[in-house]
């Protein structure tokens, strides 16, 4: 516990709080306080991906993962880039034609009927709250490490600034948070990087033959992490299909204004997160060339605190300033990247909860301007409390089984929903309903009887179920579209959806 | 306002839409679009999920030495490094120079004729 740490994480939260109070005096308009009045910029939209998307799952995980398992790290590392490319080539442009603020928009602007949106909304709150629990839980444990602070008061800490960001600054302020944390986390790779480099004269072979000779001839082999094959098949399924239906990322794309912008900011987001992506296998394999594996077994809990660790030797080593000042670096990034991520979740929620469920469900969109800003701000404050009692709640709990789990519901549910709803004429809300809640139930059914939650007692052998609940999700969607039968009104309406889907024009038909 | 309320206005007529999305120049957008893109989904799923299932069921053979301590694993995980960047790029050019101009024609056409906004 260092007072370097705590200088570079005071100065972090005190640039985002005064973003916010920046960002709060120009949140005034629905579009304001869920797109950020759409006006983004495709770099700075594509830095907010990268910070939405870089987890500390992404940012301390990989390298713990690559440093404790070898290859399998590297096998995380690089899914998460190549998800872009559905979201690239089928996701981005549409939603941002189609939708104003949230996923249930494309879902009601398509089907026009309050079943679907309310499959949308269940869709997007249980994908948020699996997503963000872990989020809160993993924040505590590494707070309560790297600071010395209580667990449950690490939790609420993060809990008050997520709400602040949120219920103040709207978009705007979380956008501009995400965008902070990117740069620092670049930042903060591009340093390692370059120290973790010149140790062994810039010859990133050499890290792969050190690594291979101190770990053992397995280590640079796949299947050290995941046993069973099917789990590297679901890994593999679950990223390159449920990036595109996580809301929290997805609603990036209503902040920009319009679908060339989105698009460009996609381009934007693969190179930076891309990237950063390669480096944590660098990272990984340098840790066991300079720290050796068993050192990194010591007090590493899941390997978590392996960054970290080997940023502390690179700058020089425990009792040196350049060591401190490296550690403290990397550990207010550390607690910046869960700020920026949580802030996401908590935004997406709302837009669920209040956008969807309150105005557009329950009010029939006949909600004035003011009061539906007023509404979004108080359940901000009402989600962030929610999801900050479920984080103190989930103290020792098994939390990883939710992370896979809200990546598993999003490729098996809200994937096939979203696609099926953007380009299947035939769909309808019976496949809306039936997608949802087969590749919901199959993928909580699943996880819950798999290894991830019972251990050895595990009924079902897959950590992550997604190879069978995704068929199941789209065999749901399909099913529930042929039994609710044809509707031809709604299927020639489907012209509209295609039109706009591809130009972004709004009907002005009286 | 919702979303919602704001499109109900449309309903009353679908017809001036079937006539956009069946305009040629419409299809020629689509044509265009499907062209690119279903080659390059085919070719990341098949990259990706290929690599997925190597490193499941062929782990002797990502095991295969290629460069020093390098295995086929690791070329293959830069590979899809390379090929995702690679795919970014041509369709980012594609999309700028071929359909974004085509989209153009489709909006200034329904612009012209008053059905769309």
């Amino acid at each position: 516990m260092n007072l370097i740490t705590i200088a570079m994480f005071a100065a972090i939260l005190l640039i985002s709080l005064g973003i916010t109070a920046w960002a709060a005096r120009r949140t005034r308009t629905t579009v304001d306080f869920y797109a950020a009045g759409k006006g983004l910029t495709a770099a700075q939209n594509g830095f907010a991906l990268a910070g939405d998307w870089c987890s500390a799952a992404a940012f301390l995980g990989f390298t713990g993962l690559t440093a404790l398992y070898g290859m399998d790290g590297a096998l995380y590392a690089v899914g998460p880039l190549v998800a872009f490319c559905t979201v690239l080539l089928l996701i981005a442009e549409p939603l941002r034609n189609t939708g104003t603020y949230t996923i249930g928009d494309v879902i009601m602007y398509r089907m026009r009927q309050p079943p679907a949106l309310a499959a949308a909304i269940v869709g997007t709150i249980v994908i948020n709250l699996a997503y963000l629990v872990p989020q809160m839980a993993g924040a505590g444990v590494l707070i309560k490490l790297m600071f010395g602070i209580r667990y449950d008061v690490s939790v609420m800490l993060v809990g008050l600034g997520m709400i602040i960001y949120v219920a103040a600054g709207g978009m705007l302020a979380t956008s501009w948070v995400q965008i902070i944390k990117a740069i620092l986390m670049l930042g903060a790779g591009a340093i390692i990087l370059f120290l973790a480099l010149a140790g062994v004269g810039f010859d990133p072979l050499v890290l792969f033959a050190s690594a291979e000779a101190k770990a053992g001839p397995n280590f640079l082999l796949p299947g050290n992490f995941l046993k069973n094959p099917f789990d590297e098949v679901s890994l593999g399924l679950g990223y390159m299909l449920g990036l595109a239906g996580l809301p929290h990322v997805m609603i990036r794309f209503y902040t920009v204004p319009d679908a060339t912008t989105a698009r460009r900011s996609v381009i934007w987001v693969m190179f930076l997160a891309g990237a950063f992506f390669a480096c944590t296998t660098i990272f990984g394999l340098a840790a066991v060339h300079y720290l050796g594996p068993d050192a990194l077994r010591v007090g590493n809990p899941g390997g978590n605190l392996t960054l970290p660790i080997l940023a502390q030797y690179l700058g020089g080593g425990k009792d040196t300033v350049g060591g401190q000042l490296m550690l403290g670096f990397v550990s207010a990034v550390a607690v910046a990247t869960i700020l920026a991520v949580v802030a996401g979740l908590t935004l997406a929620t709302s837009g669920a909860v209040a956008n969807d469920l309150y105005v557009n469900l329950f009010r029939k969109g006949k909600v004035e301007e003011h009061q539906q800003v007023l509404v979004a701000r108080i359940t901000a404050v009402l989600v962030g409390i929610v999801a900050t009692l479920l984080g103190i709640v989930a103290e020792g709990v098994n939390v990883a089984v939710l992370v896979i789990l809200a990546i598993c519901i999003a490729a098996s549910a809200n994937f096939p929903v979203l696609v099926l709803s953007l380009f299947w004429r035939r769909f309808n809300t019976g496949g809306v309903v039936g997608g949802m809640a087969l590749g919901l139930v199959s993928s909580v059914g699943l996880a819950l009887i798999g290894p991830a939650y019972l251990g050895a007692n595990a009924i079902w052998p897959l950590v992550n179920p997604t190879v069978v609940a995704l068929p199941l999700g789209i065999l749901g969607a399909v099913f529930g579209s042929l039994l609710a039968g044809r509707n031809h009104e709604h299927e020639k309406r489907f012209s509209e959806v295609t039109f706009r889907i591809q130009t972004g024009l709004r009907s002005n038909h009286p | 306002m919702g979303d919602a309320v704001k499109l109900n206005g449309a309903e009353g007529a679908p017809d001036a839409w079937i006539e956009g999305v069946e305009s040629p120049e419409f299809k020629t957008l689509i044509d265009a679009k499907q062209r690119s893109i279903v080659p390059m989904i085919v070719i990341y799923m098949i990259g990706y999920m290929g690599l997925s299932v190597l490193a499941g069921f062929g782990r002797g053979i990502l095991g295969t030495k290629v460069l020093g301590a390098v295995n086929l694993g690791f070329v293959l995980i830069a590979g899809n490094y390379v090929m995702s960047w690679v795919l970014a790029i041509v369709y980012a050019r594609i999309s700028a120079n071929r359909h974004d101009p085509l989209v153009k024609v489709v909006v200034d056409k329904a612009r012209a004729s008053g059905s769309a906004r």
